[in-house]
């Protein structure tokens, strides 16, 4: 029973490394992300390699949880955390979407009305 | 631009801002060929972006007042300089253009007189001062408010937040009555159905702004 989750998970994790790879290697994620992702994905690996252990001892030990069950529950945990964060990060993205858009916009319409004087006064003294 | 037309020939001494938020239409475009200063932003912040950036443009330039009036035409120019004068007079920060203040002939449906009832009741509560028109959107605003303006605006429902957001500050704010037209143009953003989504999501907002950090300015 337990041989199968192992190899499966053992898979994903495998194709899910690749892609954190590649999507390193083509700049696509930032650093910052991209260490928790190749954590993640080493993890769940080392996971899969020794699940007995994790189960029996490690897990027991922190949380006194037993069973699968307990894996489950702890990787809800991490994505909760991780979807606030990125909720948090986008938040703080909009604002500065924000305010650059009005900058923008203030000093688009500054230029403007500066070309305008400084057409005026070329053309009075050409 | 009537509304644009209007306000130079109504109050001549005001210098006109238009911020178009992010519209394509040829607003911009009219709006600079009746000589007047657009705020053109390159896409749609919403209707709190917006007037931010509005208010940011007239701390940045030194502005001493700003009137705000909606574009759909409804705001009558004529009544600035009673919003102005109500300004100085009363000594407070912000006045507000409101519509019912007194029982007036303007028309409106009952369903959102029903809920302008329930939102000013409730913000009254919150800033214990009766305020009889929180979602109007005519306004005149002093240094001191603008300068709170440019560095916090409320960005989801911006009219009824900025009454809370003013009295956290300590600012003071004042009604008058107006005289309001029909609209030349646009549709209500509140129509019958979604009025009570409105509320929900006013009264919520609100909510949460009573629990926000009051905003510090030295």
């Amino acid at each position: 029973m337990l041989i199968k989750i192992q190899i499966i998970i053992g898979l994903l994790s495998i194709v899910f490394l690749l892609i954190t790879f590649e999507l390193i290697r083509k700049n696509r994620l930032r650093e910052e992300y991209a260490i928790l992702w190749l954590f993640t994905g080493i993890a769940i690996f080392i996971f899969s390699l020794w699940p007995k252990f994790f189960l029996s001892q490690f897990f027991i030990r922190i949380t006194g949880l037993y069973y699968l069950s307990a894996v489950v529950m702890i990787a809800f945990v991490f994505l909760l955390l991780i979807v606030f964060h990125f909720s948090v990060v986008i938040s703080r993205l909009t604002e500065q979407n924000k305010d650059l858009t009005q900058r923008h916009a203030m000093l688009e319409l500054e230029f403007n009305e500066f070309k305008k004087r400084y057409l005026s006064t070329g053309d009075r003294s050409s | 631009m009537k509304v644009v037309e209007e306000v130079q020939v109504r109050f001549p001494p005001a210098e006109v801002l238009v911020v178009n938020d992010g519209s394509a239409d040829l607003t911009s475009e009219k709006a600079k060929a009746c000589g007047v200063m657009v705020l053109d932003l390159p896409f749609n912040l919403g209707i709190g972006g917006a007037m931010q950036a509005g208010y940011k443009y007239a701390y940045e330039k030194g502005y001493d007042i700003v009137v705000q009036v909606d574009g759909d035409g409804q705001h009558d120019p004529k009544e600035i300089p009673k919003l102005l004068e109500s300004l100085k007079e009363k000594q407070v920060d912000m006045v507000i253009g409101s519509r019912f203040i007194t029982h007036s002939a303007y028309k409106i449906s009952i369903m959102r007189r029903l809920g302008s009832y329930i939102l000013s009741g409730v913000i009254s509560c919150l800033i214990k001062q009766k305020i009889t028109d929180p979602t109007a959107g005519f306004r005149a605003a002093n240094r001191k408010a603008i300068r709170l303006f440019a560095f916090y605006y409320p960005q989801d429902y911006p009219e009824p937040e900025v009454l809370v957001l003013l009295s956290k500050s300590g600012l003071k704010i004042a009604e008058v009555l107006v005289k309001m037209k029909q609209r030349y143009s646009g549709e209500s953003s509140i129509t019958k159905i979604r009025s009570i989504y409105y509320m929900v999501k006013v009264l919520l907002a609100i909510f949460v702004d009573c629990f926000k950090k009051a905003p510090l300015l030295e």
